[in-house]
């Protein structure tokens, strides 16, 4: 087998020791789970003690690579970072991109494993040499910024290539985020879990290559696939990013505003924060991942703005000054915080503070800066907004879980429910809660044929469904997202490129069992965790509270959706895969309970 | 009249955000719309038709696709990318 390196990195911390072994994984398990989120997933399974507290030593953190990273295939410069999220209790599976991805692959293995915790700030370094992996403690880099600490160890000749938490890392706010050269693995508190091992960076040094099996075929598709990704299919993401979506979405009233109580903020306020209206604020320069051919990193003076950015830390906390949305954006690209969360936890305060809930000095439109800080230190209130919406609806109380919008625990990205009611199935039932990655049900919805603001209880759990596998095939491969509209046929061109690369022959129906078998792992993994049925529901608001146009939201529908999907998925009502569906999947082979891979045996 | 609103690559492509053109079919809309604006064509509107590249929603609610559609006076298209993604 080529592209991959058959085995994983398992990395035991304790006191200030660190003990490194190569653990071999067979082949079947490349077959089963592809590698990114997929393998990710069965190491997480594996690893994870059940019912482990997410930032006790014990809870593992996953680094998973993929058999395409490496190879001149565009966009393929991605990991995931996988955890138990301290957020939502259930998986968390981020991916992102850069140089780390390359430069960490060649240690060699395709996949780390992180387990146990040192006893004080540390630099994590892991080195293709066994021997030479070491922490080293490093009091002084506290509080630093992923970018701060990335070029001072540049600057020093320490390390080249980082994977490192900010200062809300440190203070474990459960929305922290893991930076990778400017880019960030943000949803679900993967950084909360790093800062609780006390490791505020990891650097990696390692020369293997995992070659492909079929190098003149992977040129050519490489080639090929960089033709594609500079057509029209990716015309938006390069020419204006995807903040173009905000002036878009507020047109078709589906772009949340005030803690989701309206859906638009008005076509003067939109054009402000359109990517006209921020580059007339801050100087913009386009960007790339390492080894994209599309490059839709769209950066105003400095700081990269995506459309879920853009809404969390514009409309929904009812800011339409560009230039105050941008420094918010900073301020948490290097404070570690996943911006989506962080808007979302001070929407939801800020309505708190306007009903007279709190007497906080937070109200809608407030310039979030000092905010952000108190969060990310946990300073005064800010450490209860640390917590995320879902813990602070529980503090606060009076009714205020009617409007505490998230699933499971993670906050709502930018799409209005009550007027996408596919993706509002896509919502429920995402298995790292609300989600618009892992699933991209809300591309359902914009199409001809459905009525976004019907639940149709018929077609959607199909439409999230398949929405759900092209995920988990692109996560797992990895490729980007943004090249999808350049793929004509995901499972066809999925099977060959990992043929190409790898030299074990897929095809198309094989790869659609290993997608299903990934999202039954992931469910297997929250049921184990503690999911039930009741926790993929959307807040009261959505259902209580038609919009201004009328659209609103049947409780029945999104039950009945609800329940239509996991039947559809072959889940039991008390979750977990039915006898069919284990044998269809083989998921008693890897759904096992034995005791996970062995670990290191020096730590004693 | 049917005003056609513009957004995303549409917009960048026409160079303009809005334009009026004859109420019709979606089809004589669209031809319109290719005259009037030439930067659409091809990627956008094709022989008449909407490309895989952009949807059109009648009073920013339905994508509506069929050519033989009536649009009537009054009604607001919006024309944007097909890349919903964010
Ligand atoms: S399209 Fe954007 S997110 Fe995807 S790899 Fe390229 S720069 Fe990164």
């Amino acid at each position: 087998m080529r592209g991959n390196f058959g085995r994983i990195l398992l990395v035991e911390l304790r006191g200030d020791r660190v003990a490194v072994e190569h653990v071999p994984l067979p082949e079947a398990v490349y077959q089963a789970f592809v590698g990114g989120v997929g393998l990710g997933a069965y190491l997480l399974w594996r690893f994870a003690p059940a019912g482990v507290d997410p930032l006790a030593p014990e809870a593992p953190l996953v680094y998973a690579f993929s058999p395409l990273l490496g190879t001149p295939l565009t966009t393929t410069a991605k990991f995931a970072v996988l955890c138990k999220s301290p957020l939502t209790g259930r998986i968390s599976d981020g991916l992102s991109s850069s140089r780390f991805a390359l430069a960490a692959k060649r240690l060699g293995v395709d996949a780390i494993v992180v387990r146990g915790a040192l006893d004080r700030l540390s630099w994590l370094h892991l080195d293709e040499d066994p021997a030479a992996c070491r922490a080293e403690p490093c009091p002084a880099w506290a509080g630093l910024s992923a970018h701060e600490l990335s070029d001072m160890a540049t600057k020093q000749g320490l390390f080249r290539h980082v994977s490192a938490i900010g200062p809300a890392g440190e203070r474990q706010v459960r929305y922290a985020t893991i930076s990778n050269d400017g880019r960030h693995a943000g949803r679900g508190g993967a950084g909360a879990v790093l800062g609780a091992k006390r490791v505020k960076a990891i650097s990696v040094r390692g020369a293997a290559v995992a070659g492909v099996a079929d190098a003149a075929s992977v040129q050519a598709r490489a080639r090929d696939l960089a033709a594609r990704s500079a057509g029209a299919a990716t015309e938006k993401y390069r020419a204006l990013g995807t903040a173009a979506n905000l002036e878009t979405f507020d047109r078709l009233r589906i772009l949340p505003r005030r803690n989701f109580q309206t859906v638009s903020i008005g076509q003067a306020a939109a054009r402000r924060l359109a990517p006209e209206g921020l580059a007339r604020a801050a100087e913009h320069v386009r960007d790339s991942c390492a080894g994209c051919t599309i490059g839709c990193d769209h950066r105003y003076g400095g700081t990269r703005i995506e459309y879920e950015t853009q809404f969390a830390l514009g409309p929904l906390i009812d800011v339409d000054d560009p230039a105050r949305l941008i420094a918010a954006a900073g301020a948490c690209d290097a404070l570690g915080l996943d911006t989506i969360s962080a808007g979302g936890t001070l929407a939801f305060a800020m309505e708190c503070a306007e009903r007279g809930l709190v007497d906080w000095p937070l109200r809608f439109g407030d310039d979030v800066l000092p905010w952000l800080g108190a969060i990310a230190r946990r300073e005064g209130a800010g450490d209860l907004l640390a917590e995320g919406t879902r813990r602070l609806a529980a503090v606060i109380g009076q009714g205020s879980e009617r409007f505490a919008c998230h699933v499971k625990g993670l906050e709502l990205p930018g799409y209005e429910p009550r007027a996408m009611q596919t993706f509002a199935l896509g919502l429920c039932v995402a298995s790292r809660g609300a989600d618009h990655n892992r699933s991209g049900a809300y591309q359902a919805d914009l199409q001809v044929g459905v009525d976004r603001y019907r639940a149709d209880v018929a077609r959607a759990p199909a439409r999230v469904i398949e929405s759900e596998d092209n995920a988990a095939l692109l996560d797992s491969l990895i490729l980007c997202k943004f090249l999808r509209g350049a793929i004509r046929e995901p499972w066809r061109e999925g099977a060959e490129l990992l043929t190409m690369v790898t030299g074990l022959s897929r095809g198309e129906d094989d790869l659609r069992r290993s997608a299903r078998r990934i999202a039954a792992v992931r469910h297997a993994f929250n049921v184990r965790e503690g999911w039930t049925l009741a926790e993929d529901r959307l807040p009261d608001r959505f259902h209580d509270e038609a919009l201004e146009d009328g659209a609103s939201l049947s409780r029945a529908d999104v039950v009945a959706m609800v329940d239509a999907y996991h039947a559809a998925r072959g889940h039991v009502p008390q979750g977990g895969p039915s006898e069919r569906l284990r044998r269809e999947l083989e998921l008693d082979a890897w759904l096992t309970d034995a005791p996970p891979l062995q670990g290191p045996a020096s730590l004693g | 009249m049917v005003t056609v609103e513009l957004y995303g690559v549409p917009r960048l492509r026409a160079g303009a955000s809005r334009v009026e053109v004859p109420a019709g079919t979606l089809a004589s809309i669209l031809h319109a719309l290719a005259s009037a604006l030439p930067g659409l064509v091809p990627d956008i509107v094709h022989d008449g038709r909407l490309t895989e590249h952009a949807l059109v929603a009648i009073d920013g609610r339905e994508m509506i696709a069929d050519p033989e559609l009536p649009i009537a006076d009054g009604s607001v298209l919006v024309l944007l990318s097909a890349a919903a993604g964010g």
